[in-house]
């Protein structure tokens, strides 16, 4: 635990964490103080001028609480008039320029400039000038698309694009109410988590090609999720509305804020991987290549599963633990071998330094928790000896090429249970549809050995079964959640005083626990 | 009333070359510098009570004084050559007429803080200026004044001058800094103060060239000498320079504390044309006007322009005549400054632009009395919010105007015209 220091906000006494600014320090607890240009990740930088604040104590009368840090004693004055004066009198400079139109704009529901208003201004307009022109609707590239009109100058994109991803493509071009955030001539935002400075934009100046004037934000439900894109495991909000007489669509990934996995922020592959949840779903099952109703392809299963001698059951890396554990007690109910082959989900070299990973599978550490094999030797084994192959959502088409597939699967048959449709498929006897990761809760344990929880988003019109209800239909042991997570509490002792509900937020660090577990 | 001491070669022809230089007195200072351990120069100059010529006049010997030390760091020293003020133009005679007047105060100064490299930030508009300073340095470092062994001491000090991209803001001084390291000229947010953490994080003097241009006098003389020109709070000499609606304008060298009106007509020639006096800029547009009245009573010295409820700024002393327009003055002002703003704090950025509209609208003669109160009001709302003075070297002057000369913006906006004396030209 950080230390503590008490000061004074308006007179009362709070206790704040030691060694944050102003801001940080009294928003942890609950006493909010306006600011724009300040953002935790970036550092303080005090353009805005939205949080001065007074501070009792023979220092200058006004200083600005980003750049302020929290000391004990301090006499921070909030609530006087002057304070509040300077509150509205910023407000108002900063709305003159700004266009009036939060009724178009696509930022409206999540501005904080508005939000603001509402909160410090609420004050008519004595704009009687003409304001400054600037242009609009700039293609700043990456997805990303610039009105410079809405734009506060704050600096926040400029400053994400210097001190995070290091690419500098955004600068503040000329001074004074001409200033402008602007790409250098012909070199657009090229880098891999570019659309952050969308999220990172107090105001409606950036927004997002791919989800501008989709929605209105304040339709979109939101879930907490996380990532399945790849290995790290970036916490999501996920933004999703089922509009009359449609089904419910997923119109955007958010990042959400988990300081021991990813930070704010999120690359745009997986903020983009929204789409997979959308697109190309599998949604019927077939026996061959022929629909039919699930009741029908789940008796043919059973029956194969019946007439097979020797059953190999092959795992997706992207599974939850929950899956994992079901499906693993299935394959012991059926004596069948069970494998987690899937070297094709990882690309050598894709990844960096920062948040991607090579390994683009949820849960790799997840088979590795739960002693399921992964090697390719193991997989090709029991496939040599397995008359049936039970495909629990692995696209074996990652790892192996059209033609060494049909050769290794010769003599064995697949039911394959998947959440895409892909090539690999056609090869199937019978086929699955089920539910991808925003449709069903879950936990996964991502590169760093971090055990996270992730909640159901969507739910579909056509509601597929999960392949915890599949393994139980195929016979598993494990019928209930409640059953899965005490199975799952005995392979991982660290959930072992949790709930799922119970999870914590910022997950469970396994290496922790391990650590703590020795040691006792 | 005119003194010589700064202004001392000004007239002496080619007084920036070395030879001429030296053989009117230059670097002669400089064996009593090295026989003086540094903390005696910095008592010596604290003493003098020099005060920054840069505007603010903090006195000189206690900035020094604020260096951290044994930081394990190297300290450096800026020298604002950055005089970019409206109505200023004191430092580019130094630059060109005694530059090495002005080295050998770099090399006083940085004996006495420990600093081994110095930087010249010189506006960019100085051409001329930069051009005459570096060959002045080039002399300076094979005459051996400067480089490894400063005039045979076992003191290392190198000049190097950067020049300005003609921005204003740049003369503020952690925009200035910020200049040098290769950036945006933008003001830093204070603290750090640059004595602590200032040229690429490290302990950093910046001083004004007529500052550092003080030194060699007050080495050569010594404190007491330096002290006897000005006034008790205010000692020493400063250039000033006289400008608008006088017979004379000019640069003339004074001592601190002399009566501005009696300056203006005995110095400067009096208002030209027989005309009456209208106001008195005192040091450099941003310093607040003053009336006749009010000038009659103040003195060219920092307590009594403070008295007064203006500043002494920098020197920059501009004589307003009967036949102007504050309603024209005031735009052209809040232009500059407008235009000046770095864009960085939102009050400056957005403010300053809705002030020059509203006085253009007042000027067209569509503006209302709100709009004067608006603009009054703005002043208030703007001043002291930001990182840095910029916006306040346009409020203060303004509302100055618009407290004293209300009547005129009034005239605008009821009778659409301006209230005064007709210009008639001999």
């Amino acid at each position: 635990m950080a230390d503590k220091i008490k000061l004074f906000v308006n007179g009362e006494e709070v206790e704040v964490e030691a060694g944050k600014n102003l801001i940080d320090a009294v928003g942890a607890v609950g006493i909010e103080i306006p600011h724009l240009c300040y953002h935790p990740a970036l550092g303080a930088d005090g353009n805005c001028r939205m949080c001065l604040v007074g501070i009792e104590d023979g220092r200058p009368p006004l200083v600005p609480a980003c750049k302020t840090r929290a000391q004990e004693g301090m006499k921070v004055l909030l609530d006087a008039k002057h304070i509040k004066k300077i509150q509205r009198d910023v407000m108002e400079l900063e709305l003159i320029n700004h266009p009036i139109d939060c009724p178009v704009c696509d930022q409206a529901g999540e501005c904080k400039l508005q939000d603001y208003y509402m909160s410090y201004d609420q004050a008519e307009s004595r704009m009687t000038v003409a304001p400054v022109k600037k242009n609009k609707k700039m293609d700043f590239g990456g997805g990303v698309v610039h009105d410079q009109e809405r734009c506060i100058i704050c600096g926040r994109c400029v400053r994400f694009l210097r001190q995070i991803t290091k690419t500098g493509e955004l600068g503040i071009i000329n001074r004074t109410d001409v200033a402008r955030v602007n790409i250098f001539p012909g070199r657009p935002i090229n880098n891999r988590y570019g659309i952050n400075v969308v999220d990172l934009c107090p105001v409606g100046a950036m927004t997002s090609s791919d989800f501008r004037f989709k929605q209105r934000v304040w339709f979109l439900k939101k879930a907490l999720s996380v990532c399945h894109g790849c290995s790290k495991g970036c916490n999501l909000t996920i933004d999703h509305n089922k509009e009359k007489n449609k089904d419910d669509i997923i119109y955007r990934f958010r990042p959400r804020l988990n300081e021991q996995v990813n930070g704010y922020f999120i690359c745009d592959e997986g903020r983009l991987s929204y789409k997979l949840e959308n697109e190309d779903r599998l949604t019927t099952p077939k026996i061959g290549t022929v629909e039919r109703d699930l009741t029908d392809v789940l008796a043919s299963c059973k029956n194969e599963i019946e007439m097979s001698t020797n059953v190999t059951i092959l795992l997706s890396p992207n599974a939850s633990l929950e899956q994992m554990v079901a499906v693993k007690a299935l394959a012991g109910k059926l004596n069948a071998s069970i494998s987690g082959f899937s070297d094709g989900y990882i690309i050598t070299g894709d990844g960096d330094d920062y948040l991607i990973q090579d390994d683009k599978a949820a849960n790799r550490k997840g088979l590795e928790l739960l002693g399921i094999d992964t090697s390719q030797q193991g997989f090709e084994q029991a496939i040599a000896e397995a008359d049936l192959l039970i495909n629990f959502g692995n696209n074996l088409g990652l790892s192996y090429g059209a033609d060494a597939l049909k050769t290794l699967l010769t003599d064995t048959k697949t039911i394959a249970c998947a959440t895409h449709d892909s090539e690999y498929l056609a090869g199937a006897k019978l086929t699955i549809a089920v539910r991808s990761y925003s449709e069903y809760d879950g936990c996964v344990v991502n590169c760093d050995n971090i055990l996270q929880k992730f909640n159901k988003a969507v739910t579909k019109n056509n509601e597929l079964p999960t392949i915890c209800e599949i393994a139980a239909e195929f016979g598993g042991p494990l019928t209930s959640p409640a059953e899965i997570f005490a199975e799952l509490q005995q392979a991982a002792p660290a959930l072992k005083p949790y709930q799922p509900a119970t999870i914590p937020a910022e997950g469970l660090n396994l290496n922790d626990s391990e650590a703590a577990n020795v040691t006792a | 009333m005119e003194v010589k001491i700064l202004s001392a070669k000004f007239d002496i022809k080619n007084s920036n070359k070395l030879k001429t230089a030296k053989k009117h007195g230059a670097y002669q200072t400089l064996e009593k510098l090295f026989s003086m351990e540094p903390a005696e120069v910095i008592e010596e100059v604290k003493n003098s009570g020099l005060r920054g010529r840069g505007g603010a006049g903090f006195p000189a010997g206690v900035k020094w004084s604020f260096l951290p030390k044994d930081t394990g760091k190297p300290v450096y020293l800026a020298v604002n050559s950055d005089e970019s003020e409206p109505a200023t133009f004191k430092d580019r005679y130094i630059l060109v007429k005694d530059p090495h007047m002005m080295i050998e105060g770099i090399i006083i100064c940085s004996y006495a803080i420990g600093s081994h490299d110095t930087y010249i930030y010189v506006r960019g508009e100085y051409t001329t200026q930069v051009k005459v300073l570096q060959a002045a340095i080039d002399e300076a470092y094979k005459a051996g004044y400067l480089g490894e062994k400063v005039a045979g001491h076992d003191f290392r000090l190198d000049v190097t001058v950067h020049r300005g991209a003609g921005a204003y803001v740049c003369g503020e001084e952690t925009a200035l800094l910020e200049s040098i390291e290769g950036r945006k000229g933008q003001p830093r947010s204070k603290p750090p103060f640059p004595a602590v953490s200032g040229l690429y994080g490290c302990p950093t003097i910046i001083n004004n060239v007529q500052s550092i241009a003080s030194l060699p006098f007050i080495m050569q003389e010594g404190a007491d000498a330096y002290k006897a020109y000005g006034t008790e709070k205010s000692p020493g000499t400063h250039l000033f320079g006289i400008s608008g609606h006088v017979e004379k304008p000019g640069l003339y060298e004074l001592p601190l504390g002399l009566p501005i009106l009696e300056v203006i007509d005995k110095v400067a020639g009096g208002v030209w044309k027989g005309r009456k006096l209208k106001a008195v800029i005192p040091g450099g547009s941003s310093t607040p006007v003053l009336l006749p009245e009010e000038a009659a009573t103040t003195t060219l010295d920092y307590e009594s322009m403070a008295e007064h409820k203006t500043m002494f700024g920098s020197g920059g002393i501009v004589v307003l005549d009967e036949t102007v327009n504050i309603v024209e003055l005031v735009q052209n002002l809040i232009n500059f400054y407008h235009h000046e703003s770095c864009g960085q704090c939102t009050p400056c950025r957005e403010g300053l632009g809705w002030m020059k509209k509203i006085t253009q609208k007042i000027l067209k003669g569509e503006g209302s009395m709100a709009d004067i109160d608006l603009l009054r009001e703005l002043c208030d709302n703007i001043e002291m919010k930001t990182v840095c003075v910029l916006s306040a070297a346009c409020t203060m002057p303004v509302r100055s105007y618009l407290d004293k000369f209300r009547h005129e913006f009034e005239a605008y906006v009821t009778a659409n015209e301006p209230l005064v004396a007709e210009a008639t030209e001999e």
